[in-house]
């Protein structure tokens, strides 16, 4: 089916699933099937933050004085994060909204990779500031071959129904071969993909940050690169709200408030959805290995960063209705708690109070009681 | 306005708690010694969520995270009777 950026046909949003219906026309937002996704974009944009806007100048003296088993911990860790925010600033958008069917959901969709797309930015603000070059920290990301490995997981998901989508909307339904493979698209097909890459999407924001962000935080505990660790609480603030989303979205398709043939897919793709979220795990305690190889960190070493990746995958995954799976029931790493608060964070000295600081906020309520310790 | 009810979390002894505009569920669970998981504090992430087994209570803000029937996130919502949940 051709995609049409103005689709003219006159549809009800209120009766569309989520995606694979018809295109979005009109970008209204007065009726929403959905209105979660409205209230997400307003908090993502009430988190609005810029790199710039953090001062990371001391973290350059704390980082000359870091050993060299830290230095590896430390950029390793930023050129994943690079990585997965370099997928995640235009995958979404490039994947989902071709197929999208829901106005709250498409600028959903356009604002969270937005926010990924700040992230980005801001690895080269902290870089930047560390080296006088950091070509080569970004020059290595594509042939640091541990960075390889999660790079071409973690993309597949999303190649493999971007394919399938564009072979869809030139041909639309029926077997085709292109380049002597041959291809079967359906609409169940593409459901299919659909749901196995939005969960792929789920275990990437719902776990794969976190080794990095428990080490960066460890370094602040010890009062380093403080700049740093104020950026990634704002990227794991940000972070937290797109699992969110993704988790809505697998839910409200397994609970069949949507679309009654996703409930169909989700059933029959349960086990592999499954296996995307335990092997993103996995993947992860070898990434800790891998950091820790060199030697480890004062506060941190590879076994409870394990034991705190098997701890955060237990409660994502009871919220997409899978039974924990791991053993950790209890949180190794207690202090982690205090940097992903939500209120704790600071982006601008009259924000201190809270987090989500709406700019020219007017609380035009005011009730007689207002008035009570008032005297003429 | 604030009041007192019993909770019992999981199957660990019943503590009284008194909660409020001011005081969310969560909070007044840790201050009665209780080590709940969370990460936000402010309803969108949902690492708090609970299994409500018997009571009611009331949100202060409507949470964002997805919350099933039955199921609570206490960092948002006050209690409004006694209660049992499963954490």
């Amino acid at each position: 089916m051709r995609y049409t950026t103005f689709n003219q046909n006159n549809v009800n949003p209120l009766g569309e699933p989520m995606f694979f219906g018809n295109p979005v026309n009109v970008a209204r937002y007065d009726q929403q099937r959905h209105s979660i996704f409205e209230k997400l974009i307003e908090k993502q944009l009430s988190f609005f933050w810029r790199p710039e806007e953090v001062d990371v100048s001391r973290d350059r003296v704390d980082f000359q004085a870091m050993s060299e088993s830290e230095k590896h911990i430390f950029i390793s860790n930023l050129k994943y994060q690079t990585l997965l925010d370099s997928v995640q600033g235009r995958s979404p958008n490039i994947a989902f909204l071709p197929i999208v069917s829901l106005p709250e959901l498409e600028t959903w969709i356009e604002t969270w990779s937005f926010s990924e797309t700040i992230h980005s930015r801001s690895y080269t603000h902290i870089l930047r500031n560390l080296f006088t070059d950091p070509g080569p920290v970004f020059d290595d990301i594509v042939v640091n071959e541990q960075i390889r490995e999660r790079a071409s997981d973690i993309s597949k998901y999303y190649d493999d129904l971007i394919f399938y989508v564009q072979l869809w909307q030139i041909y639309g339904e029926g077997t085709f071969e292109i380049n002597g493979e041959t291809h079967e698209v359906s609409r169940r097909i593409l459901k299919r993909k659909l749901f196995l890459c939005v969960n792929s999407v789920n275990a990437l924001e719902a776990i794969r940050f976190y080794v990095s962000f428990a080490c960066t935080f460890a370094f602040a505990e010890r009062e380093l690169m403080e700049g740093n660790s104020k950026i990634i609480r704002l990227i794991a603030r940000d972070e937290n709200l797109h699992v969110t989303s993704t988790q809505h979205i697998i839910n409200l398709w397994q609970h069949g408030d949507d679309d009654p043939e996703m409930k169909e897919v989700a059933e029959e793709c349960r086990e592999e959805a499954f296996e995307i979220f335990t092997s993103a795990v996995e993947q992860e305690k070898k990434w800790a290995g891998y950091l820790f190889e060199n030697g480890s960190m004062i506060g941190l070493n590879k076994e409870i960063l394990c034991q705190y990746v098997e701890y955060i995958a237990n409660l994502r995954m009871q919220a997409i209705g899978f039974e924990p799976h791991y053993n950790q029931v209890t949180n190794p790493l207690p202090w982690m708690n205090k940097y992903l608060v939500s209120d704790n964070v600071q982006v601008a000295p009259q924000e201190s109070e809270i987090s989500s600081y709406l700019v020219g906020q007017i609380d035009s309520e005011v009730s007689a009681g207002d008035f009570g310790d008032f005297d003429l | 306005m604030a009041s007192t009810h019993k909770v019992q979390v999981n199957s660990l002894p019943v503590v009284e708690v008194t909660t409020g505009e001011s005081k969310s569920l969560l909070q007044a669970l840790e201050e009665a010694g209780l080590e709940l998981n969370y990460h936000c504090r402010t309803g969108f992430c949902g690492a708090c969520r609970c299994t409500l087994t018997s009571g009611q209570v009331e949100y202060l803000n409507e949470p964002l995270a997805y919350v099933r029937q039955g199921e609570i996130l206490p960092c948002v919502c006050i209690a409004k009777s006694d209660l049992s949940i499963d954490h």
